[in-house]
């Protein structure tokens, strides 16, 4: 198991979150908003480092807690971000906070992306709806250090062309000349131009070719159960594959129970997994 | 040195001394249910009707509801206080073996990776004196999970019933020690050791419930997509929770807010992966049907905690089948997973 050295811990204690401010909310669709956040504490906004993947458990102190992926890059240390859909009591009581109200912020949790492994080869970015959160972190990362990577591609949907998040994103990596990006919808819409189609099948439409190449998926389940099919056909081992996977959490860190799938704990074994690690339970458990 | 003994009719005295240096913890009814509760100072009662208690003793160290900060908004914002550790030194007097080795695997997961504050504070200055059993229940299996009636290796102390009197057997540096300060104490006489051989055999043989757990971790892989078995064996499972909440092994919790006005505290509570609202997200919910919550906890104790720690997370003490409201067996269910080669997929 890997657990990320680096330990913030408040008052010694895994399960005091530090205070944090809201310092920005971007609306990213009717029901999505990414949220940019500091430490209150200025030693800690100094200190606090990350790695791609990993995540933070966010506390509304009175309503709880939830599990959210940091979704800014750490080669962008000046502020931290992640991004929710307004879907249950945190993140609703997160929709009724402004700029300047404090949260809680307990982490870095969690294993990351390879990142020494995926130097030198070709990138396929795979990503469905809010699934582009985790994946914005390691796209922006390998951005920032373009030359250490091959080609990339980045095959990114939504249901429709109001559900695609992060549009200034979208629009940066579609003018990188060094990136293929291709985003769809599952309907689009009198003004889309884009392509129309399920991630998966536009996935294997494009055929990334399997060689020396790593795939990185992450959406809602069904889109991430159908796409390791694909990834398989086109030539890709299930160690080429990874994926960072979402589940109910308490604690964060391998004691409440509940984020397993087999033998493994998505808080503290993942949430970065390979195809290899996860696929005699994900067919049904995931 | 020779082994020390004590008398039944001297246990007050006994724990009475002890709870000088302790705060000590006996098996007691006082609050409706068997558990172990601190000591009142006087009663022993639990000599005669203790066989085990229903409440498992890991609630000295998880307790059922815990707080675990306090926070008050204020105009400089949040502060959050925890409150003091409770590093009292706790005897456990009673405890049985089958609990004490369940205690020493769920201190696995609370020491594994982070350490877990609110229950290593309370664990680790914790003396566990064991009692052996010397009338096992019919729902016991003990002898086929790693540990026996009488067996000492979790304990610090442990008595072994011999008539009037109990055995006191040193197992670790600790007991050792606890022993050596402490008064009024028999020595054992020469046919004392005869007398305690003895009284193990005829608690071991007791334990007539067996259960062969061979190979059971790579059946169970093979069997984890067979929905046929396991919707059979969810079927009579009312999803009560109990088989889990009162398992010496299960440690699973909740953590939730509660706040008045600017004030709020932040507990954690028992929790079960039986209930489908333990997985359940927004959007999403691994485990909604019934058939995956009993195979979770199936798979949980018998096959992923022994991929994890090299462990089956079950000691055998009976207890989920003693309390289940339907008759639900783990004994059946672990005799009944297919073999490799049956496993449907």
């Amino acid at each position: 198991m890997t657990v990320n050295d680096t330990r913030f811990f408040a008052q010694g204690n895994v399960y005091l979150p530090h205070i944090a401010v809201i310092e920005k909310i971007v609306e990213e669709t009717p029901g999505v908003r990414t949220y940019h956040f500091n430490f209150k504490d200025e030693k800690l906004r100094k200190e606090f480092t990350f790695q791609s993947g990993q995540f933070g458990q966010y506390s509304v102190l009175g309503t709880g807690e939830a599990t959210f992926c940091i979704s800014s890059s750490p080669t962008r240390p000046d502020h931290l971000e992640f991004a929710v859909q307004k879907v249950g009591r945190v993140t609703n009581a997160l929709s009724r906070l402004g700029v300047g109200a404090e949260i809680g912020f307990r982490g870095p949790y969690g294993n990351s992306f390879p990142l020494e492994s995926l130097k030198g080869k070709n990138l396929v970015f795979v990503g469905g709806g809010i699934g582009l959160a985790p994946l914005r972190s390691l796209i922006w990362n390998v951005i920032d250090n373009r030359d250490k990577y091959k080609k990339i591609d980045i095959v990114y949907g939504a249901r429709t062309p109001v559900d695609l998040c992060f549009k200034y994103d979208l629009e940066s990596w579609g003018k990188d000349k060094t990136i293929n990006m291709v985003t769809t919808v599952d309907r689009g819409d009198d003004s889309w131009k884009g392509k129309v189609g399920v991630v998966p099948k536009i996935l294997e439409e494009i055929a990334p070719p399997a060689r020396d190449t790593v795939a990185i998926v992450c959406g809602p389940p069904i889109m991430i159960r159908f796409t390791f099919p694909v990834l398989e056909k086109l030539g890709f081992k299930p160690e080429q594959m990874l994926t960072t996977l979402e589940k109910r959490m308490k604690c964060g860190i391998g004691k409440c129970g509940r984020c397993n799938i087999g033998n493994l704990y998505v808080c503290k074994d993942g949430p970065v997994f390979s195809y290899a690690q996860i696929k005699d339970f994900v067919s049904s458990e995931y | 040195m020779a082994d020390k003994k004590v008398s039944k009719k001297d246990i007050a005295r006994l724990l009475e001394q002890w709870s000088r240096q302790f705060t000590v913890f006996a098996p007691s009814k006082e609050s409706g249910v068997a558990a172990m509760a601190e000591w009142d100072g006087k009663d022993t009662g639990f000599l005669d009707w203790y066989r085990n208690t229903i409440i498992p003793p890991k609630a000295s160290f998880l307790p059922q509801m815990e707080e675990m900060f306090h926070f008050q908004k204020g105009e400089e914002g949040y502060n959050i206080k925890t409150p003091p550790a409770d590093e009292r030194s706790r005897l456990l007097f009673g405890v049985r073996p089958c609990d004490a080795r369940a205690m020493a695997i769920v201190d696995m997961t609370f020491k594994d990776a982070y350490e877990d504050p609110y229950y290593l504070s309370k664990r680790k200055n914790a003396v566990l004196v064991g009692l052996g059993c010397t009338n096992p229940c019919e729902s016991c299996f003990c002898t086929s999970m790693g540990t026996n009636p009488t067996d000492q290796t979790n304990v610090d102390l442990m008595l072994i019933d011999i008539g009037d009197e109990f055995l006191i057997e040193e197992v670790t540096a600790k007991g050792k020690e606890l022993i050596a300060k402490t008064k009024d104490l028999k020595e054992a006489a020469k046919n004392d050791e005869a007398k305690a051989t003895q009284s193990k055999k005829t608690a071991y043989d007791r334990v007539t419930r067996k259960l062969d757990t061979e190979g059971i971790k790579d059946r169970l892989l093979a069997s984890f997509d067979d929905k046929e078995y396991w919707e059979q064996t969810a079927a009579k499972c009312i999803s009560c929770g109990i088989c889990t909440l009162l398992c010496p092994t299960c440690y699973c919790f909740d953590i939730n807010d509660e706040m008045v006005k600017q004030e709020g505290t932040r507990f954690r509570s028992w929790d079960s992966c039986g209930f489908p609202n333990y997985t359940k997200m927004p959007m999403e919910n691994p485990r909604q049907e019934k058939w995956r919550r009993v195979r979770q906890k199936v798979c949980h104790k018998y096959e992923f905690y022994p991929m994890t720690f090299d462990v089956i997370a079950c000691t055998g003490c009976g207890r989920c089948i003693r309390l289940c409201p339907v008759n639900w067996d783990i004994t059946r269910v672990i005799e009944s997973v297919p073999d490799k080669a049956e496993a449907k997929k």
